[in-house]
């Protein structure tokens, strides 16, 4: 009889463990280059919204670089010493940000890469934008609207960041296309609106009359041209603006006629690198995000690729309407 | 232990009374560190990983930064002066000496990379000379540290900027990394540079001539004048001392990432200063220990840590931090023996 019950309760441990291949949720730690903007704050959002931790399939917790590289190495010893499965990284320096992906690495700690680049392979994978595309796509809308010639000025990210280098890229791209177009000012003003509309407000009162496109490389400075030119009592319109990201103040910029903008869609980053992470440690895991059906063009291929391509939506006065309703 | 000026004097009072005194200097000399004990205790019970050799290892090596320039800005204080550029000597300091030791033909100086003692002598020496600028112009010139240590703050920023034109130092040689990463005998070696810096500057406050004027110049500069103590040497020393551990702790940092970053330091000054508050040092001078600044740093790390392990947004960390240096200057029982 007793033989009888162990075969039994073996048979049902047995099937246990083969139903519920992995029970325990995985523990994902993000650590995020910066929150100060609305950008990050969207793509925070949008990864504490991943339907994997609805389902207990991932726990995620998020943590706050502040802009320096070493909080983010930091917070990556901390990621280690508490055993967390895998780590989402998005770093605020391209070369610093390979440090920290050696030491997780070497830990054992499968690291995915997203929104910006660390300077090494050692990444299990990268679910982000083509930022040389976006560059040069923002930097076309400029030629287009200024008839390839005359004076344009360039607001730079941080500079160092994976971000600023590969959008300078897709610029210069551009550029070279109006041999007769000259940028007459490009400088870093870290992403930050504030710091932009100084900048541009310095430009206007040194070229009076002589500028006519602005490329900003995120909107958040490129919405910082702007009022620095409605502070001047210059017409927005005159000039040719453009953005990247698509945050929802260039959204009603954009609807406004002020500015041209290119959709970053944080929501497709952030539940993306969710689910490959998850995927990597939890190889029974099928993807929940709907991100995977909304991009036909970005093939989830088992969560196995190096590199997941989020595609750019330029925002168009056909599509702002739908993309505001989604902020609300 | 306590040095001349802070005799606690015991006058003909009843035992209530006595006690109560006695109690007050228990608290004023062991109360932060009583504190830092009941922080870890709390924390180690709330999260399993909070004592882990590894995660011990992480808390320490991530004050140490932060604890050397705290121990730095000690002296500055205690005369009676303040730092504020020491941020902006971490990424000077770093990026100069990262550009000694780097492999990059585009970032480095001619014929890098150089051993690394030389970059480290070099980055020692950017950090000495800052401080020595901000020290002249305090001493000679009569200008208040606030406003000097806030012009070097900008200018040292501007002159790192200038330095590699806004882009960074990569790839540094791993015998210039190893101050930041390397480990001996399981310890890693920004931690024992930490210590052997507060030991250094522990000896030196406590135990020499020296130490015995910068509290008198911070407690009473006038007096000390004219007991015959060289109040202006003293005062352009801190500063130099200052900008020492600045340098020392913008190497560790170029080393622990791996790159001389432009953009490094940024707030540090404030977090040094936070340190030093929290470890009982009075920003009017004259009072103060660097035993209390590196426990400062150790707590401010520990609760940085801890509120990491329990998962708290980073915001309600910085609010945690402004209410902890508020309340710790709030129960400084000196702070009323001084008249506020």
């Amino acid at each position: 009889m007793k033989y009888k019950l162990m075969v039994v309760v073996s048979a049902l441990a047995l099937a246990a463990t083969m139903s519920t291949a992995y029970a325990r949720p995985v523990k994902i730690g993000v650590t995020l280059y910066g929150m100060k903007a609305e950008f990050m704050q969207l793509w925070a959002a949008a990864a504490k919204q991943s339907p994997a931790i609805k389902s207990g399939d991932a726990e995620v917790t998020i943590f706050d670089g502040r802009y320096d590289p070493l909080v983010q190495q930091d917070q990556f010893g901390t990621m280690i010493s508490q055993k967390y499965d895998a780590i989402v990284f998005a770093p605020i320096d391209a070369e610093a940000g390979a440090t920290a992906v050696k030491l997780a690495h070497d830990a054992g700690i499968p690291v995915v890469g997203t929104n910006t680049r660390a300077n090494t392979d050692l990444l299990a994978s990268y679910v982000g934008a083509d930022d040389v595309r976006s560059g040069y796509l923002e930097a076309k809308a400029v030629m287009d609207k200024i008839g390839c010639k005359g004076n344009v000025v360039q607001i730079l990210g941080p500079i160092g960041i994976s971000a600023q280098i590969e959008r300078s890229q897709g610029n210069e791209k551009a550029l070279a296309e109006c041999p007769q177009v000259k940028v007459i000012e490009s400088k870093t003003a870290n992403w930050s609106r504030a710091e932009a509309q100084s900048l541009m407000e310095d430009w206007l009162t040194r070229h009076p009359g002589q500028i006519q496109g602005v490329i900003g490389q995120n909107d958040e400075m490129a919405l910082g041209a702007i009022e620095a030119i409605k502070g001047q009592g210059l017409k927005v319109t005159d000039f040719a603006i453009a953005g990247i990201d698509g945050i929802t103040d260039a959204l009603r910029a954009v609807k406004a006629g002020e500015m041209t903008s290119i959709l970053q869609d944080a929501n497709a980053e952030a539940q993306g690198s969710v689910d490959v992470a998850i995927k990597i440690i939890n190889p029974n895991y099928k993807p929940l995000s709907a991100i995977w059906t909304q991009y036909p063009e970005m093939p989830w291929k088992d969560g196995l690729a190096k590199d997941y391509s989020v595609p750019w939506t330029p925002v168009t006065a056909q599509n702002v309407d739908a993309l505001l309703k989604l902020r609300e | 232990m306590t040095d001349a000026l802070e005799q606690i004097s015991y006058p003909k009072t009843d035992r209530r009374t006595q006690s109560m005194a006695y109690v007050k200097t228990i608290i004023k000399r062991y109360g932060i560190i009583s504190a830092f004990i009941v922080l870890c205790v709390i924390l180690s019970i709330i999260s399993p990983y909070f004592l882990t050799r590894q995660n011990i290892l992480n808390v320490l090596r991530q004050s140490s930064i932060n604890g050397i320039l705290a121990v730095g800005m000690t002296f500055v204080i205690l005369t009676g002066g303040i730092d504020l550029s020491v941020g902006s000597v971490v990424a000077l300091a770093g990026i100069v000496g990262a550009s000694f030791a780097t492999t990059s033909s585009v970032a480095g100086v001619y014929g890098s990379p150089y051993p690394a003692p030389m970059a480290i002598m070099i980055g020692l020496l950017v950090g000495l000379a800052a401080g020595s600028v901000c020290g002249l112009v305090v001493s000679r010139f009569k200008v208040p540290p606030f406003v000097v240590t806030l012009g070097m703050l900008s200018s040292a920023r501007g002159l790192t900027m200038l330095y590699t034109l806004g882009r960074p130092v990569p790839t540094l040689t791993p015998s210039f990394r190893w101050m930041g990463t390397g480990q001996v005998i399981g310890v890693p070696v920004p931690i024992l540079i930490l210590l052997v810096v507060f030991a250094i500057f522990w000896w030196v406050l406590t135990r020499t001539r020296f130490g015995r004027h910068v509290y008198a110049v911070g407690g009473n500069a006038r007096a000390a004048t004219t007991s015959g103590i060289f109040v202006s040497r003293i005062r352009l020393i801190v500063y130099m001392i200052s900008g020492v551990t600045a340098g020392l702790a913008g190497l560790i940092l170029a080393a622990r990432t791996g790159s001389g970053l432009t953009q490094a330091g940024i707030a540090y000054e404030l977090d040094a200063i936070a340190a030093v508050v929290i470890g009982g040092t009075s920003l009017s001078g004259g009072v103060g220990t660097v035993t209390g600044s590196l426990f400062g740093a150790l707590i401010i790390a520990v609760m940085n840590n801890g509120l990491d392990l329990l998962g708290v947004d980073s915001n309600y960390q910085q609010i945690i931090k402004g209410l902890l240096i508020v309340v710790a200057v709030m129960i400084d029982p000196s702070r009323k023996k001084r008249g506020g």
